[in-house]
This record gives C-alpha cells, structure tokens and sequence, in this order.
C-alpha cells in the first residue's frame, strides 16, 4: 500500500497561515492504515491545531471529515458543500487524494499534510519498508520476489556490487543487500541457474522516462453517448 | 389465557453469565464497575433496579452468579455477594419516583421472598397492593426458618420497609382458609389474587421410633430456635438427619442452642449433599460432625427417650435415570447413639386454605398451575415461590415472583401471556484469553472466629472493609462491556488485531476481522489505537471521561481561575480507587487543578491529553497505578507511548514535552503526589512564562 508521514506541525502551520477556515480532510484507506490520514489522524491534527489558535490568540476555524477514498470523486460528493464552504482544504490523503481533490474544487486552495512516501509493507506494527518503485515492468519473477530496483540502493539489474559485506549494504548496515536476498531467495527455490543469465539493460519508458504515464482500457470505459444501445421505441 | 411463543429471530444478544445465572438478572457488572470506583451508592441504585429485596440477598443469597463467574476460569470467582453486602452497607441510593396509581387492587398471600418481590414489582407498575401474612411476622421462611446467625432480622425489616414505601399494604395475622377466603378478597375488589404459600411442613419418615417425644420436624425447630429462643438442654447430643441446607441450618443452630454434640446423618455422599458447600465447611469448622452415606432405619429408646439411631450404609442415592431412589447394603448398619434427632428430610405445602375453593390441587395434593404463565385453575388466581417451584433459594423464589407480577400484570390489562426468553451467557472465554488475563487473589470475606460464632445466634459475616470491597469488585472482567467492531467503519487495518493483548480480534475469511465480543476483556486499548475510529465499545465509559474532561475544565477556567493550569488525569481503579486517592485529592486540591478519573489509563488516548490542552489546560499530570495493580497488561506501555506522541505535537506547536508528565503512584503513597503536584505545577508556571 502507499505509506506516508505527516508533514512537521510547523510546516502545516505555515501553509494554512493565510486561510481562515480550514477543513482537515481525511482518506479512509491506504493513509489510515499507515496512519497518518484516517479519522483518528485527522482529530489529532485538528485538535493540534485548534490548540495552537488557542494559545497563538487565532481565529481560524479548523473543521474535520474524513471521507472512504479521496481519490474517487464519487466519495468526495458527500463532503462537496463542506468543501466549497471553506477557504481551504488540508488532505491528509497520498499525493493522489490531494490531486484529486485539487481537481474535483477547481477554485478551493488544497494543501498537503502528508508526504506521500513510498509503496511499501509493514515489517512489523510502527515499522514500513519501500518495497515496489510502480515501475511499469515488473521482473520478480526473476528476482525470487524481491525487487532490486527499489531495495538495491544502486538499482542494480545485474548484483550485487562489491559494497555488499556480510549481506549488509555499505550504506546502512541496517540495510540489507537486495542481491544477497535475491541470491539466498533463488537458492531456496532452486533457481540459481537464473542469475547465470546476464540481464541487459531495460527500457525505461514504462518508468518515467517517456513523461507522466497513462493506463487506457477501451473495454472498461463509459459508452459514449454514441455507443449506448438505446431501447426500441 | 393465550401464550405467544417468540421467534427465533428475536434471540436477545448474549450478556454475561453471572447476569444470566442470576435468576432474577441482576446488572452484576455494572454494580461491580460502580464499587470497583467505589461508587456504592450508583452500585446499590443498580441493584435496587432489579432487586426488591437487596439486604436479604446481600445476606443470604446463593449467588448462583458465582458458580458461572468467567474470572473463575482465570483464577477464582468474583465475591459478588460479599460485594453486594458491601453496595448495601456503604450504600445510600435515592428511592425512585413513585409510579402513577392504577385503580386495580391485587392480593398477595404470603409475605416470604416470591411474595415481597410480585408486591413490589406490582406496586411499581401502579397497582394497590395487599399482603396477607398468616403469621405475626413478615418475611414468610426468611423470617421463620432462616436462622440469626445468617440473616439478621434488621435486614429483613429494611428491605420490607422499602416496598411498603412503594404504598404496599401489609396485614399479618390473616391466614387464608381461618380469616378469609379467596372468592370474599374478590367480593373485596381484589382483581387479582397471588397464592404465595411456600413450604411451610416439615416431612417425616414412616420408620420405627420417629413417633417419640424427642424426635423433632426441622422448621418447627428452627421458627421456634429464631422467634422464641429455644434452647437445647445442656449436655444432649443432638442427631440431625437430611443432607440439605436446611438439615444444616438445624445442626449450626443446635450448637448454638446449646447442645454438647450435633451428629448430621445423610444418605448423600459428600459430593451428592444437596447444601451448599461453604455451608457444608462452615459447619464442619464449627464442630458439626457430617456422617455420609447412611440411611435411616429406625430410632431406637429407652423409657420414651431417644438413646439412637440405626442406620444402613447407603449403596447408591439415585437410580441409573437419575431419580431419587436410594438402595442399601443391608447388611452393613451402623448406630448413632444422641438424645434428640430432628428430621430435615424435606418440606411440603400446606394447601388446607384452598379447601371449598375453585383452584384445583392434584391428587398428590400439588397446585395446578399452567408453568409459563403461573395462573391457577381459578380466574385471576396465580401463584409464585417454592409451592410452584418446589424447594430453592430466596432468589429463585423472587424470580417466580416477579414471573407471576409479569403474568398478572398482563392478566389485568387484557394482554397475551408473552413467554419472556431467558437471556443467552456469553461462552467460555478461551485460554489463549484466560492466559493473558493477569492472576489477582479473591478477597476472602471475613467472618467471626468459630469459638465466637457458637455461643450465639450473632451474625457471623463481618463483611468487606470499603477498600477490600474496592479491590474485589475491581477483579471483574467486565465481560460484555467491550469493544465492537464499526462494520460499516472498519478497514480491516488489522491494528485492533495488533494492539489487543488478549489475541481477541481474529481474522476470519467471512468477516474479516472479527473482535469477538464475548472474549474482550475491555481495556479499550483498540478502541483509542484504531486509526479508522472504527471501534465502538459496549459500555459509556469512553464518553463519560471525556465529558467529565469538559466538565472538569468548565470548572477550573472562566473567571480566569490562577495560571497554571493543570489537568489530572487519574485511574479510578486499583489503589486509586477511593476512598485513597480520590479522598486526598478533594482534600488536597489547589485552585486551578482539574480532576478526571479515567477507568483504567489504557482508556486515556492522545486525543484526550490533547483535548486537555485545547480546552486550556498548561499542564496533564497523568497518575498511573503502578504495574502491580493494573488488572491490564499492557495499560502502563500504552500509556507511556501515547504521552510520548502527545509530547511530540506540543513541541511540534512551540510548547514543551515538560507540560506532560506521568507519575506512578505505587500503594499508600498519595502524599507523594501532593508534593509532585505541587512541583509540576511551579515548573509549569516556569515554562508557560
């Protein structure tokens, strides 16, 4: 799932400083679960901040919803007039809920309160690591599902390079090498003859390479309304 | 009179098993959370809502609601009597409002436990209400049979006092059958009539011997051992044949009637005795010896005075059904030689009063009665208590009393004779949850040393001290009161099955995540960790803290009350419970100080330290119990974490981490936290300047 972080109070502080009345917006998925945008987050931070009225002698008005999904317009129309009612919109949604907030009220100011950090997993409860970079070419299947693109500090395609001691990454040894992983991984199943294969370099257009990136499913869009099949008569 | 069966579908959400157990579903847990934050008052308002007679049960009740205790799974029991003796004692409750008068009289026959409980029950619902009482005396076989020692009959009066309240009328000396009948309490403008007769005879053995002049019926003993002080002739052996409670009833109060020796005799081995078996041990410390396994044969004498008994040792009580059927080695006798032998094999009713009237009795001489709706074979007639449910406890008794009122009630307003679906217990709690639950000792109730108790028929039961009574109701595991899970809230983040230290929410493929309700343990962990707010929990006690916070900072600052200002945030339970903590708090408080009591600091989320702040606080003060005492695990961890993410967002705001702090009170130390108090609140006065 997508995690993220709460920006610094002083940060948020500072980007509702020219707004009077602000709606902390919160998302009811993935921000939840890493919790930094779920209903309870988002009760934390405005109470924070009406505090911070209090004893800085504002006269904000900091009003609270969180809603299922940001990013899905049809889950923002419950809070529509909520929206369109104040001078801005904090999200504690991903970068995706705040877009898409941003493009849903054209003429409302909508602000960040969290850093959307990476596409990760929950080690154990307190603790996520970045394990997917959303690459567009996936090559787990030849990796013993562990991408090297995102867990080998170099990015690495064909690992792992000598700063690999004792299974550790020489930049953190508390980081441990995508490369042994793979190869430890590869050895259990049996499939060590995979990394015989010299892997030649990728193409990056699935990244980013070849600007912002688009999925477009023909059989899965809203007719037209010259393709709807009408009743006879 | 029609009965309406229930659908299935209207099954009642499983509640707890001591509420179930109880016959008359007494809100155990929540008079035990009242005394475990030593409200006695709130806890005997509790009981007085369902329990007419709360000083007699205090007393003497069975308290079938032990025996199904989930805490006896973990290490033993609640003392739920014992604490209800304490809501009674260190109590004081308001009397509710009188209820608006209906026109229709009822009569009641018979003042004993069924009878009281349908008169009150009766009288709250608006009726005028007669008792009849044949004897002098009210409180029917409390009064007569249960011997001094284990209900005082200041008690009795107590309790009676307060229906009478309710406008009950009470008339003694006016027996059915002598004094009046049941066809002239109608011409009398009585609507309905309650036969509430009891079982006032004792039943005898058609054996050799027991015709003589020292063999003695049980209940006519113990009326005359109670009303009129009857003694035994010092220096006789008293025989006491039955194994039940009444048999010993009889032998503790021959002791103290002053026989040299009482010799029980019963047919039941010690696991088959039918008393109870705190009764059983109590009797046998105070010198009663109990001789299993023997049936009588025949009472031998000399000269009309009784020298013995002669018994047959006992093969098998009950027969291979089950049934009452005992068989004998005959072969093998024994002789109990004593001077008196008093007979407690049993009671039977005395229906002579129903003669020449309309409500039939079978051949054996037993009421017909319809079980559901209690209604005899005469219009408006009913019945309740132990000549309709046979031999039991007073609050059986009152259970069939309160049926019949039900019943009646109906009866009256012309509406179908309902059958009320008995509530469903919660389960057995799992061992992966019994494991986890921390282990804290029963508090045993104090009771007059066996040298002391013989002499007399004082009351033997000292009852609970006020702390004890805390500290005993604070071991309920307040089943049912938990957490629940928000279907239409939840996420499904799994935190509540990550936080939980009782492994009570599960995931399971056709829900999800599943907080199994009757396994949680209460301690609200999950409720303030759930990022989606997706738990709700089974009792107030969440939104009773927080408008105790607003309350309590209402109070502490319009008019500007001195800076700083300070929140203390205490749990109500454990050593802090009153009368320690709490009572130095009112003593010690300063100006400017807001108090709330949390249940249990597992409870007390960041939102509510916040929240503090916010409504103008300088300061939290948090008092932790210290580990040893908290019945939750993980309730100093939690606590710890939450003040450090509160911290965060006060320097993230330009405030200091120092205007939160936790001290952890251990035992009997309160006068520390006058001086941690009084510290804090000068550093704060520092910092906030």
């Amino acid at each position: 799932m997508i995690k993220g972080e709460q920006k610094p109070l002083p940060e948020i502080q500072g980007m509702i400083a020219p707004y009077k009345r602000v709606l902390v917006l919160g998302c009811g998925t993935c921000v939840t679960v890493c919790f930094v945008g779920g209903e309870k987050e988002v009760a934390g931070l405005a109470s924070a901040l009406r505090l911070h009225q209090r004893l800085s002698k504002g006269d904000k008005i900091i009003e609270e919803a969180t809603v299922k999904r940001q990013c899905e317009r049809e889950f923002l129309a419950e809070v529509a007039r909520q929206i369109q009612s104040v001078d801005a919109v904090l999200s504690l949604a991903c970068a995706i809920g705040v877009q898409a907030v941003a493009e849903c009220f054209p003429t409302v100011p909508v602000l960040p309160g969290v850093n959307t950090s990476f596409l990760g997993l929950i080690e154990e409860p307190g603790k996520w690591s970045e394990v997917c970079a959303a690459c567009g070419d996936c090559i787990l299947h030849l990796t013993g599902g562990i991408c090297p693109i995102t867990r080998c500090a170099k990015s690495l395609f064909n690992g792992p390079c000598g700063g690999s001691v004792g299974g550790k990454c020489e930049i953190s040894p508390d980081i441990p090498c995508a490369w042994q992983l793979i190869y430890d991984r590869l050895a259990a199943t049996g499939r060590l003859h995979l990394l015989e294969e010299v892997r030649p370099p990728r193409e990056w257009k699935s990244f980013s390479a070849a600007g912002p990136r688009r999925i477009v499913r023909e059989e899965l869009r809203v007719p037209a309304e010259d393709e709807k099949i009408r009743p006879k008569g | 009179m029609e009965v309406v069966p229930r659908s299935p579908a209207e099954k009642t959400e499983a509640i707890p098993p001591c509420q179930v157990a109880c016959p008359i579903h007494q809100d155990v847990p929540g008079y035990l959370a009242a005394i475990a934050q030593g409200n006695f008052g709130e806890a005997l308002r509790l009981i007085k809502d369902t329990n007419p007679l709360p000083s007699i049960c205090a007393t003497i009740c069975a308290h079938p609601c032990e025996a199904e205790c989930r805490r006896g799974q973990v290490d033993e029991a609640l003392s739920i009597r014992a604490l209800k003796r304490a809501a009674v004692d260190f109590g004081c409750s308001p009397t509710p409002p009188a209820p608006a008068p209906r026109g229709e009289r009822v009569a009641i026959i018979g003042s004993g436990p069924a009878g009281l409980t349908a008169a009150h029950d009766l009288a709250r619902l608006g009726y005028q209400v007669t008792v009849f009482e044949r004897e002098a005396i009210l409180g029917g076989a409390l009064a007569q049979f249960v011997p001094l020692y284990r209900l005082p009959r200041d008690r009795i009066q107590g309790d009676i006092e307060g229906i009478r309240a309710l406008g009950v009328e009470f008339r003694t000396d006016s027996a059915l059958g002598r004094d009046f009948t049941v066809a002239e309490l109608k011409g009398r403008g009585y609507r309905a009539v309650l036969l509430g007769l009891g079982l006032p005879l004792s039943r005898s053995l058609p054996l050799p011997g027991f015709d003589m002049k020292d063999v003695w019926p049980a209940l006519p003993f113990l009326r005359d051992a109670n009303l009129y002080g009857r003694r035994i002739q010092p220096g006789k052996t008293v025989i006491v044949i039955g194994g039940g409670n009444v048999a010993i009833d009889v032998a503790r109060s021959a002791l103290r009637a002053g026989a040299a020796r009482v010799r029980l005799v019963c047919l039941e081995s010690p696991e088959e005795m039918p008393a109870f078996p705190w009764e059983i041990k109590e009797a046998a410390e105070e010198g009663v010896e109990i001789n299993c396994s023997w049936g009588p044969k025949r009472i031998l004498g000399e000269d009309g005075q009784v020298t013995s008994l002669e018994t047959v040792a006992v093969k098998a009580v009950f027969d291979d059904q089950g049934r009452f059927n005992p068989t004998f080695y005959e072969d093998r006798t024994a002789i109990f030689e004593g001077d008196i032998v008093i007979v407690a094999i049993g009671q039977a009713a005395d229906l002579s009063c129903l003669k020449d009237s309309d409500i039939q009795v079978t051949e054996r001489g037993q009421l017909i009665f319809d079980p559901v709706t209690l209604a005899t074979t005469a219009e408006g007639v009913f019945t309740c208590g132990e000549v309709a449910t046979g031999p039991g406890t007073a609050v059986k008794a009152m259970a069939s009393g309160r049926q019949a009122a039900l019943s009646i009630h109906r009866y009256l307003q012309g509406e179908p004779l309902t059958k009320v679906e008995e509530p469903q217990p919660l389960g057995k709690l799992d061992q992966g949850v019994t494991a986890a639950v921390i282990r804290q000792e029963r508090q045993p109730v104090p009771l007059l040393e066996v040298a002391q108790r013989i002499r007399n028929f004082d009351y033997i039961d000292l009852g609970y001290a006020v702390e004890t009574a805390v500290r005993e109701a604070r071991r309920c595991l307040s089943c049912g009161a938990g957490a629940r899970r928000v279907e239409d809230k939840c996420i499904d983040c799994l935190t509540c099955v990550r936080v939980c230290p009782y492994e009570v929410p599960v995931v399971t493929p056709a829900t999800s995540v599943d907080i199994r309700a009757d396994q949680c343990q209460a301690c609200g962990i999950c409720v303030m960790e759930c990022p989606a707010r997706a738990i709700a929990f089974g009792s107030s006690r969440f939104e009773d803290m927080e408008r105790e916070l607003e309350q309590a900072m209402a109070k502490v600052t319009p008019g500007g009350a001195t800076p700083p200002r300070l929140v203390l945030f205490y749990c109500y339970y454990g050593v802090n419970a009153p009368p320690g903590l709490a009572d130095f708090l009112k003593a010690n408080i300063t100006p400017g100080v807001a108090l709330v009591k949390v249940p249990c600091l597992a409870k007390l989320g960041v939102p509510y330290l916040l929240k503090a702040f916010e409504l103008g606080a300088n300061g939290v003060l948090i008092v932790d119990c210290g580990d040893r005492e908290c019945i939750y695990a993980q309730a100093a961890l939690w606590v710890r974490r939450r003040m450090e993410s509160a911290r965060r967002v006060l320097e993230g705001l330009g405030l200091r981490k120092e205007q939160i702090e936790l001290v952890c009170l251990p035992e009997e130390r309160f006068q520390d936290l006058g001086e941690r108090m009084s510290s804090f609140s000068q550093r704060l006065g520092e910092l906030v300047h």
